[in-house]
């Protein structure tokens, strides 16, 4: 069994229509320490990082039938791990904004902006996206994606990315910061240079 | 004021950093990794992602995932997790309906259970631990789902799906099922493959246009997923088709 591939050991449990094939056993087994991992990693606490990873495989167990091989099974496990953290970590920040323990986010941005707030603000984004990719190094902005693109607290971040200095993420977040501010700084005394 | 100078700039990098129709799927960065992307279609990815923290991102993410191996001090939690995972999946019989709300997390707090856990050193115990087992399969372990989904298999509580489904050659116009005799209306979903949602909308017909901001993320080779809910008067589920996958095919 050990010689197939995953994409064999998949058609044979489709064709074995069998709950829990030896297939899928194996299928599971060999990826089974990834999820766990990335699981383990994103609650920092086992017994929920079990429960999230049992449900990464029911998941995966469930839609087997959909997944077409277009990209490897760790691809696509993957997505489903990525997805069932982010909604754990979802789940996580509404119940302590419902027990007061943490403030919930208010979007800054008011339906009623003009068309001159609305460009304003989308050229910020596109200026801020320029600045993001020029000036961090990868570290910074892979802790600054997790961190503002998708809500991941600092500690988690430490926690997924392995960071062993004495602040972890939190760190990357304020030297990448730092240099945002100087890169503005820059951009905006070229500005007046342009302008005057 | 620092307060809202904080929560300005955190909506600024947040929309700096939230995905763009452009960036690539996990599953075309794995392609282009593993080389099946065309040239020319490879070249436009390689070049986006150049540019996109997003996409530098996601590809590092994965390449994280993907080279997991256990840190000083994850061994033992790894080696327990995936000894119960191992358990889990190797029953032998398709699953029970999920009961999502009994977690493991759940579980550790009662008293009796632990105590059976604990103590299981005498055979009558054993049996009973045995007994008390099988009985908790039927409250704890969520559905395995066994039966494959596939297009033509018809359940009784499923809506058939026409088009589009697999490989279509240009980004449908609209989204086709079969009518579910006693619905009122139906609800339908357009999803990334992480099941993002990317559209949804309401209908009284067995047919719905896609608006041309949805139209335009159906790019080649890029699955997508979509699903259809017929509800009754009252907007509850009569039925659902399940996800059904589709994508734009380029010509070889």
């Amino acid at each position: 069994m050990e010689a197939l591939s995953d994409e064999d050991l998949i058609a044979n449990h489709l064709a074995a229509d069998d709950g829990a094939s030896l297939w899928l056993q194996e299928l599971f087994r060999r990826h089974y320490t990834k999820v766990i991992l990335w699981c383990l990693r994103f609650t920092g606490d086992r017994e929920e990082a079990h429960d999230l990873a049992q449900s990464v495989f029911v998941k995966a167990q469930r839609h087997l039938g959909s997944f077409r091989g277009e990209a490897s099974t760790s691809t696509w496990l993957y997505t489903i791990a990525r997805s069932e953290c982010m909604n754990w970590l979802k789940a996580r920040s509404r119940a302590s904004a419902e027990t007061g323990l943490v403030e919930e986010d208010e979007e800054s941005s008011d339906p009623d902006d003009g068309p001159d707030q609305v460009l304003e603000h989308q050229r910020s984004v596109r200026l801020a996206r320029s600045l993001l990719e020029r000036e961090l190094n990868e570290t910074e902005k892979l802790v600054f994606t997790l961190h503002y693109g998708d809500d991941v607290p600092v500690e988690t971040i430490t926690r997924l990315l392995g960071l062993s200095n004495r602040s972890g993420a939190k760190a990357f977040i304020v030297s990448a910061r730092r240099k945002l501010a100087r890169a503005i700084t820059r951009w905006r005394a070229s500005q007046e240079r342009l302008n005057s | 004021m620092a307060d809202l100078r904080e929560r300005e700039d955190r909506q600024l990098f947040k929309d700096a950093l939230s995905p763009k129709p452009a960036c690539a799927t996990p599953f075309a960065l794995d392609s282009l990794r593993r080389a099946s992307t065309p040239p020319e279609e490879s070249a436009a990815i390689r070049k986006h992602i150049a540019g996109c923290v997003r996409c530098q991102a996601e590809l590092r993410l994965l390449a994280e995932f993907e080279g997991g191996a256990p840190r000083p001090g994850e061994e033992e939690a790894v080696s327990s997790i995936e000894a119960r995972l191992e358990r889990r999946f190797s029953t032998g019989q398709p699953g029970t309906p999920a009961k999502s709300g009994h977690s493991t997390a759940q579980r550790r707090r009662w008293p009796l259970f632990r105590r059976f856990q604990a103590g299981g050193f005498a055979v009558a115990a054993a049996l009973l631990v045995a007994a008390v087992a099988i009985g908790l399969r039927e409250v704890r372990q969520p559905e395995l789902g066994a039966v494959p989904q596939t297009r033509m298999v018809l359940r009784s509580a499923e809506v058939t799906v026409l088009s589009p489904a697999d490989d279509v050659r240009e980004a449908p116009a609209e989204l086709r099922w079969q009518p579910w005799a006693s619905a009122a209306s139906y609800s339908v979903r357009v999803m990334e493959v992480d099941r993002t949602e990317l559209w949804r909308s309401e209908t009284g017909q067995t047919a719905i246009a896609l608006p041309p901001e949805v139209r335009a993320r159906i790019v080649p080779r890029k699955p997508l997923l979509w699903e259809v809910v017929a509800r009754d008067a009252n907007g509850g589920t009569l039925a659902s088709s399940g996800t059904h996958r589709f994508q734009i095919r380029t010509q070889p």
